[in-house]
């Protein structure tokens, strides 16, 4: 029997029953749609960092941190204690592709207040050199004073009444005491490294921050977290980054400080976008997973449908045998059926799932990234499901003796 | 309005399209029940031949045998030469949908079939044939009168409609043999008559016919009646009024 043929008769049986048909398909439009919602989703979350590491970094250079050296799966793998002393900074500025290095130390802020307007926490200053903000003034100038404050551009209007050039900041700290700084300029964006999840809100000088630590040498000098490398041109970036990872791990004191399963990390810009995104994918591959449960649900209503089907047109398959339909037509016929079922589940739940994922990125403001792959790989399982939801349907089909189906009414 | 012309051209006459040999079936249900037993029948080519007999005595359980779709405990039943017990599931099946043409008392077509699709659905089972479908359903619905019907679902046909495109379905394979299980007993007499004159028309034509019915007056188109008795051939009574043309003994 052709295939073309049983899909016309298949398509003949899926027709005439349309309600049926459309609440057997319901479960995969479900769990294909919820995949896919989620792929999108994750996809535009990863494209929307992407873009924000982007725009804050149009001069070439890179972030130096520590990583955990094998993350597992859920854990951050930044590390957050402090190693990259003075003494590397000051070697690493001395390297020739180098333009200059800029620690940087966040402070998670716990409140600031201006004028009797609070607001409160969920956002960081950093502490950091005033070079690394020159090419970003966009008002004012950067700090030169220790209580000298230089506001990003989105923390202007964090107090009601907004906060401009001149005025006066009270900034408590997480766990610190607190201060009063001067806003001397503003910033626009720029980045603040992959591994931040609050937006800075200021940069201080650096002559805020206190943390030391015991060199190998065996003085006591600052330590930091984190470090901005910039190089001297985008020419010679990779140049810059592999002089900055030689140094780091040979001659470095945050080489000799680090924990043995702790890594030195030297990221550029790209670097960081790849990371992000491997851990969105890993995130995204885990929570589409859970979505796919439905789908399971999805191919027993398939199978439950196709039971059903099978045993109330026992008489039509008794008189397709007698005229000449042999075990393996009865079987390409059902499946077929349960096939198209699973493959139409999954175009609409592909369609269903880019709608409700085009909505939820609108409305967060994200961009919309068509997750190609995910389409075809759902198409592929709707049809996947499809041919085993109607195996043993089409099987107890294959099964039924003519003689019995034509006996009765 | 089925006098002129014949259903189906005529097929070459040889020697039996069908031979039963001391063909035992039984089922077991508590005590054994011999559906048939023991027995043996020709149908020699271009025959018509009519089976009667009570409720229970083993008719349908015969057309089954004649038709492949059963296969027997003991004896022999040879098809158009081939030895029907020697065949797998899969052979008999083709047998059945290149050799045999099926006529049902429930008229038995696919409901969601329009009438031209039910009469060519042996040939989706049979990738060997490649005909017009569709002109080929419309030959043979205009020879039993209904070329007007080719697109109607069988639930907007009549009974006796249905059976008319029931014949045409049987057929449409050229088939060697034709099997009918109580083709009027779901018509009234009319319309029964009427189609009788199409079985008439097959015989004609030299078709090897099998017709079971319990109705004397239906059994008398043929050229001979089995009487079965609980499984038994209890006589074969010749008719002289049903002989046409075609085959005797
Ligand atoms: N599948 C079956 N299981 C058990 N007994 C059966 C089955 N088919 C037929 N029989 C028995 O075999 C006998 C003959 O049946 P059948 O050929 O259908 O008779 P008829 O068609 O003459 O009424 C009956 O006694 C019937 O009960
Ligand atoms: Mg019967």
């Amino acid at each position: 029997m052709k295939v073309t043929e049983s899909f016309r008769i298949s398509w003949r049986a899926i027709t005439g029953h349309k309600l049926r048909s459309g609440l057997t398909t319901l479960g995969i439009i479900i769990g294909v749609g919820s995949v896919i919602v989620f792929m999108v989703l994750g996809g535009a979350f990863e494209q929307n960092i992407a873009q924000e590491i982007e725009e804050g970094n149009d001069e070439p250079g890179m972030w130096v941190h520590t990583q955990q050296a094998d993350s597992g799966f859920g854990d951050s793998p930044f590390v957050r204690a402090k190693f990259f002393t003075d003494s590397d900074v000051a070697a690493l500025e001395s390297i020739d592709t180098v333009e200059f290095v800029a620690p940087s130390a966040r402070f998670p802020v716990a409140q600031l207040t201006h004028d009797g307007h609070q607001r409160t926490g969920g956002f960081a200053v950093e502490a950091t050199t005033p070079e690394r903000l020159e090419g970003d003034v966009v008002e004012g100038d950067t700090f030169a004073a220790e209580d000298e404050i230089v506001l990003t551009e989105e923390a202007t209007d964090l107090v009601e009444g907004g906060l401009s050039v001149g005025d006066e900041v009270e900034i408590s700290f997480d766990g610190a005491g607190s201060e009063t700084f001067t806003v001397v300029g503003i910033v626009e964006p720029t980045s603040t490294g992959g591994n931040s999840l609050v937006p800075t809100a200021g940069y201080v000088s650096l002559s805020n921050y206190e943390t030391t630590i015991e060199t190998p040498d065996g003085n006591q000098e600052r330590a930091y977290r984190e470090l901005i490398v910039a190089a001297e041109s985008s020419e010679v970036l990779d140049q810059a980054q592999q002089d900055t990872l030689k140094y780091l791990r040979s001659d470095s004191d945050a080489a000799q400080l680090k924990e043995d399963e702790h890594v030195l990390k030297a990221q550029t810009v790209d670097d960081a976008i790849d990371q992000v995104g491997d851990i969105v994918d890993q995130l995204t591959v885990f929570i589409g997973g859970i979505a796919g449960i439905s789908l399971v649900v999805g191919s027993i209503g398939i199978a439950n449908i196709m039971i059903v089907s099978v045993t109330e047109r026992t008489r039509d398959i008794g008189v397709m045998k007698a005229v000449g339909a042999r075990k393996r037509d009865v079987i390409q016929l059902f499946l077929v059926e349960s096939v198209i079922l699973g493959a139409i589940g999954a175009l609409l739940g592909v369609l269903v799932g880019l709608g409700f994922g085009y909505l939820g990125v609108s409305v967060i403001g994200w961009p919309m990234v068509l997750p190609t792959d995910w389409i075809l790989i759902a198409v592929f399982i709707g049809v996947t499901v499809g041919v085993l939801s109607g195996l043993y349907p089409a099987w107890r089909g294959a099964k039924v003796d003519p003689i019995e189906a034509l006996r009765h009414e | 309005m089925t006098s002129t012309g014949s259903v189906v051209e005529s097929v070459e006459a040889g020697n039996a399209t069908v031979s039963l040999g001391n063909v035992r079936r039984t089922y077991y249900l508590g005590e054994p029940v011999h559906a048939l037993d023991g027995v043996s029948l020709d149908l020699p080519d271009g025959s018509f031949t009519a089976v009667m007999g009570p409720s229970g005595s083993g008719k349908s359980t015969l057309m089954n045998m004649v038709g492949c779709l059963d296969t027997p405990d003991e004896g022999t039943v040879h098809v158009e030469g081939r030895n029907v017990t020697a065949l797998s599931g899969s052979e008999r099946a083709q047998l059945r949908g290149t050799e045999l043409g099926f006529i049902f008392q429930q008229f038995n077509l696919m409901p969601r079939l329009t009438a031209a699709e039910n009469v060519t659905l042996p040939l989706v089972f049979n990738d060997a044939v490649d005909v017009d479908r569709r002109e080929r359903a419309e030959t043979l619905l205009s020879r039993v009168g209904l070329g007007d019907r080719l697109d109607h679902a069988p639930p907007e046909l009549s009974g006796g409609q249905r059976q008319r495109v029931a014949i045409a379905r049987a057929l449409v394979n050229e088939p060697s043999l034709v099997l009918a299980d109580e083709p009027t007993g779901n018509l009234d007499t009319g319309t029964g008559a009427e189609i009788m004159d199409l079985f008439a028309e097959l015989h004609a034509a030299s078709r090897t016919i099998l017709m079971v019915t319990h109705e004397r007056h239906i059994a008398e188109h043929a050229e001979r009646i089995v009487h079965l008795v609980d499984g038994q051939i209890q006589e074969i009574e010749q008719l002289d009024s049903g002989a046409h043309t075609g085959g005797s003994q």
